[in-house]
């Protein structure tokens, strides 16, 4: 090893803590930034192996029967690749030890072979027999959340009829890789489920004999969907087609792609504030070690090093420290990447899920390390260079304190001398103050936002569960029911109130723009389901026209006045024109609204329902559920303690560990950067504070001056710091908010408090820390040096 | 040199006490008692100072004279209560500094001592009026600022920053801050070590003058054998012990050195 390397491995030695600090912040975002590139390319990948090992559809239409023959004119239409014509069904399943009905989607399987598109992954047992009407394969969630064994038997409510299922295989499929039930945002996944079966034993249970009622199509690669979509839609037409959409309007998929989504977004930003931070820290650190090097730089270069060899020698201290990072980073992201597969695996049924990061992941962070390293070092290397070796080799002239302006100067007069000597060092090294002030602010906003999200989260969950949806249980009907079903519903054991309700799939075309959404129908002066926005005022349906959901009018380019187009995605598919009366801020989903006898009237059902919103006595719970389990009309319970239970396991598993992941890192950098200002401003105020114990100052009166000038600091870093962190989390919310849900920002005073606190006990422990090198000060050491 | 106007002389340390047993001192300043040094341990050891007895006089100008390494400084960073003797008795008036813990040692620092060293140690953020403050503003009975910089000739730079000052004046502005206090004793390392002749004489002048009309005890430590004849009396030091010790008939004046 060159000497001049072994010194590079000494001053790093001497500049440990400092370093460790810069690595460990660097580490941080290089971690996250593995994680979620990495993730995100896992996600992507693996989606897109399985869809094509599983032949995942391309186009999809429901419809309300054809007969089988119809599938070779399918099949015929240029641009498809392969069609699977499809019984499918809604059942209420009654499941022994769940008090609640549940609920499944049933999808037949082709009487000889697998499916050609859709295709059926087999986890555990085999295919069922297709002459044995009752085999059926479940979905893996399903089976896993209810411990279902092979062999096991199932009750379920097919079309009003009560069957008994058998377990005989538990399977995964590309089209279920997120399975909730219709309606519902979050899985529950031990109350909804999908069940396969054969195709003939499914087909008699609905009265489908010798005909579909949904098919799915493979495209080849040079297809044009739009045609193809056409086409699909001109044979169909006769057969009660919904209209043929695209994999994008596929619940599945689009809940996947919402999540890479937020992935990409968390990848681009949040590693970026550590990396920046680690740039201010390496900044910090080097310009140190350069000042105190400055007369070695001297020697060096006057014993004839060139000011590249000059140059390196400093800027090679950054480049280890960014390959430590790196390293470090890659393995945190490689080991916090697994951990999140293991969370996604949960939501996201796929066969396998490995979190792997291509060497172009690790190479790029490793990138990034160094180009932070560079970035950060850069001012201090040139410095290094320009240093004339006659210039460095003679003392540095005392640093100048004049030049102050006039408002500094009476203030400072009112001041003792050692607060004047804290005020006057941070005015006179602006860039080196800032440079902290910047470093604690980050650190707080940081810390800011990981004390938003779960407010907005509580928010979130506040609205919906506490504001809008008051009802328990949400019932949906298999089909329109006349109003009077409501007086029924009102005689099951239990029930407090009833409230009629009415939702239908449509697609609304506007300007060009087709957006399918669900209308749903509003009782004015509902007392359980109300349409609330994010400050928490009720929004009454107009007599007249259609609300819509900001996302979704900006998505249809529309504005209230506007004339929309509203068609029926089921039954006649009927095309009918309602007119923008207003636009809300709904929490979560984007819907349309309308009054719901407008609505009944529209869809040309007057006086009909589709569903009902129910409270009862929660007393009656079982008995409630005994009654609702034998209920032939009923598609669907969705209650609304088990939704908020699973939105609240979803944030605590997703959210709550991405959360906690930041807080770590946060505090990681609110650390890193205090600890590091607070060694720095002791070794360049060593010399003063050795001085001012000599003249008799006790060590109390001593640590003022070097505590009062970190803790200035981290004061002036409060409010920079929460602005930057509200306005980021506002941004954030902006940007994560999707159809799904628009994520208010919540001001979280606690959050707030909470962040500030813990940066400022950063800053106060690091100077604490720091302050007991007060005590180890070498006062007679110090005397004898020349500044 | 006639700046100055103040000549109310310091107190010495109480003399008369005598309640502790042992104490030495009697009339004197300072007594030292086979005071040693000693820097590591075993074979790896070295003494700086080796059964170093002195005594001091009250106002006395006492020049510690000696080549490096001998233990000059090191005697005098005792005596100011900047480091301890390994073993020894260092007495000051009636307390013996060898058993003092650190809170008492900032003390004597603070009400007693001033110092002036080589590199001048001022603080760079402070103005030279400030600096003298610093001091001033844990001290019992402090000449006001201006008054000590008037006194070592500064009166016309009292807001000047060290960076805006020659090395002379910076030690002058030093000067000026160890005498704020009125310091029984002064305790001057080098003080004239990084200046040249000229502003060296000033610095000189100056601690003379405090020395006499202050009545301040004052220890100078130097390499320079031509200051030594400011001296009341000159110890001479090699290998960490005393040599000798010689008084001189007539303290010469600054302007009369030369090196």
């Amino acid at each position: 090893m060159r000497i001049l390397d072994r010194k590079v491995l000494r001053d790093l030695w001497k500049m440990r803590i400092n370093a460790i600090a810069i690595v460990l912040v660097l580490g941080c975002g290089v971690a996250i930034l593995v994680m979620a590139v990495g993730m995100r390319g896992s996600l992507e990948r693996t989606r897109l192996n399985y869809y094509a090992a599983y032949k995942m559809a391309d186009l999809a239409v429901s419809l309300v029967r054809a007969p089988t023959s119809t599938a070779s004119a399918l099949a015929a239409i240029p641009g498809v690749s392969a069609v699977e014509t499809r019984v499918t069904g809604l059942a209420l399943l009654d499941l022994p030890g769940v008090r609640e009905p549940a609920s499944a989607h049933l999808i037949s399987l082709p009487q000889i072979g697998r499916p050609g598109v859709n295709d059926v992954s087999l986890a555990k047992g085999r295919w069922p027999d297709p002459d044995r009407a009752e085999e059926v394969l479940v979905n893996d969630a399903l089976a896993t959340a209810n411990g279902f064994q092979l062999g096991e038997e199932l009750a379920a409510t097919l079309h009003g009829q009560r069957h008994t299922f058998r377990i005989v295989g538990i399977a995964n499929s590309p089209e279920f890789v997120f399975v909730t039930a219709p309606g519902e945002i979050f899985p529950q996944q031990d109350r909804f489920g999908v069940l396969w079966m054969g195709e003939e034993a499914l087909a008699r249970a609905y009265d489908l004999e010798g005909a579909f009622n949904n098919a799915v199509f493979r495209l080849s690669p040079e297809a044009d969907s739009v045609k193809v979509k056409r086409a699909i839609d001109g044979v169909l037409a006769p057969y009660g087609s919904a209209g043929t959409y695209d994999r994008d309007r596929m619940p599945s998929d689009r809940f996947l792609t919402e999540e890479l989504g937020q992935l990409a977004t968390m990848a681009a930003f949040l590693p970026t504030f550590f990396i920046v931070i680690a740039a201010f820290l390496v900044n910090i650190s080097l310009t140190r070690i350069i000042a105190a090097e400055r007369s070695n730089i001297g020697l060096l270069k006057a014993f004839g090093y060139s000011d590249r060899t000059v140059a390196m020698h400093y800027a090679k201290g950054a480049l280890v420290m960014a390959a430590g990072a790196a390293t470090l980073g890659s393995v945190a992201g490689w080991m916090l990447g697994r951990m999140m597969a293991s969370v996604y695996q949960e939501y996201y049924r796929f066969p396998r899920l490995e979190f792997e990061a291509s060497a172009a992941v690790y190479a790029g962070a490793l990138g990034i390390a160094v180009a932070c390293a560079i970035a950060g070092s850069l001012t201090a290397v040139i410095a290094a260079v320009r240093l004339a070796p006659a210039a460095a080799l003679a003392p540095p002239p005392p640093t100048s304190f004049g030049n102050n302006s006039a408002m500094l100067r009476s203030f400072s007069s009112r001041l003792d001398a050692k607060s004047r000597i804290i005020l006057r060092r941070i005015v006179r090294f602006p860039r080196r103050s800032a440079t902290t002030v910047i470093g604690i602010s980050l650190a707080i906003a940081v810390l800011v936002l990981a004390g938003t999200f779960p407010a907005v989260m509580e928010r979130l969950m506040h609205v919906n569960f506490t504001e809008a949806n008051r009802q328990d249980v949400s019932l949906s009907f298999v089909d329109a029911r006349e109003i009077g079903v409501v007086h029924a519903v009102m005689n099951l054991p239990g029930v407090i109130l009833v409230e009629p309700g009415r939702a239908d799939r449509v697609i609304l075309h506007h300007a060009g723009n087709s957006v399918e959404e669900t209308l749903i129908g509003l009782l004015p002066d509902a007392r359980l389901s109300r349409l609330v926005d994010a400050r928490l005022e009720v929004a009454h349906p107009p007599a007249a026209g259609i609300t819509l959901a900001r996302a979704l009018a900006e998505k249809l380019n529309a504005s209230p006045g506007d004339l929309l187009e509203i068609e029926q995605t089921s039954g006649r598919r009927l095309i009918t024109h309602a007119r923008v009366a207003t636009i809300v801020d709904p929490i979560v989903g984007a819907s349309a609204y309308m009054e719901i006898d407008a609505l009944a009237r529209l869809m040309r059902e007057p006086g009909r329902i589709t569903g009902v919103n129910v409270r009862f006595d929660a007393a009656q719970y079982d008995r409630f559920n005994a009654a609702i389990k034998e209920a032939p009309a009923l598609a669907g319970a969705s209650f609304i303690n088990l939704a908020e239970r699973s939105m609240r396991e979803n944030f605590d598993r997703g959210v709550g560990v991405m959360n906690f992941i930041y807080l770590s890192f946060a505090s990681v950098m609110a650390g890193g950067v205090a600890f590091s200002a607070a060694r720095i401003t002791l070794a360049e105020q060593e010399r003063d504070l050795a001085t001012l114990r000599v003249l008799g100052f006790t060590r109390l009166e001593v640590s003022y001056v070097l505590v009062g000038e970190l803790a200035a600091l981290g004061l002036l870093a409060v409010v920079p710091g929460v602005v930057a962190g509200t306005l980021i989390g506002e941004w954030l919310m902006k940007l994560f908010s999707n159809d799904l849900y628009s994520f208010p920002y919540v001001f979280n005073a606690t959050g707030h408090a909470v962040a500030i606190g813990f940066a400022l006990g950063c800053v106060a422990t690091a100077a604490m820390l720091v302050r007991t090198g007060i005590d180890r000060l070498d006062m007679v050491g110090v005397l004898k040096a020349r500044d | 040199m006639d700046f100055l106007r103040t000549s109310k002389r310091i107190e010495q340390p109480n003399m008369q006490v005598t309640e502790h047993s042992g104490n030495p001192t009697g009339e004197l300043t300072y007594a030292l008692r086979k005071v040693c040094k000693r820097y590591g341990d075993g074979t790896a050891a070295v003494h700086a100072l080796r059964d170093v007895d002195l005594d001091v006089k009250p106002a006395e100008m006492l020049v510690l004279l000696g080549p490096s390494g001998s233990g000059k400084s090191t005697l005098l960073n005792i005596m100011g209560g900047l480091d301890r003797a390994t073993s020894g008795e260092v007495w000051f008036g009636n307390q013996n500094l060898a058993s003092m813990n650190d809170d008492a040692l900032t003390q004597y620092r603070r009400k007693r001592v001033g110092f002036i060293f080589q590199f001048y140690n001022l603080i760079p953020s402070l103005t030279a009026r400030e600096n003298v403050e610093l001091v001033n503003e844990i001290a019992d009975d402090p000449l006001p600022a201006a008054e000590a910089l008037e006194l070592v000739g500064l009166g016309g730079r009292l807001d000047h920053f060290p960076a805006q000052l020659s090395g002379g004046e910076q030690q002058r502005v030093a000067v000026a801050r160890a005498i704020a206090k009125r310091p029984a004793i002064m305790l001057c390392d080098e003080p004239t070590g990084a200046l040249d002749v000229r502003t060296g004489v000033r610095v000189l002048e100056a601690l003379v003058e405090v020395n006499q009309r202050f009545g301040s005890t004052m220890l100078l430590v130097t390499h320079n054998a031509d200051v030594a004849r400011l001296g009341d009396r000159v110890v001479r030091f090699l290998d960490g012990g005393i040599q000798s010790i010689e008084s001189n008939s007539r303290r010469a004046a600054p302007s009369d050195l030369e090196w």
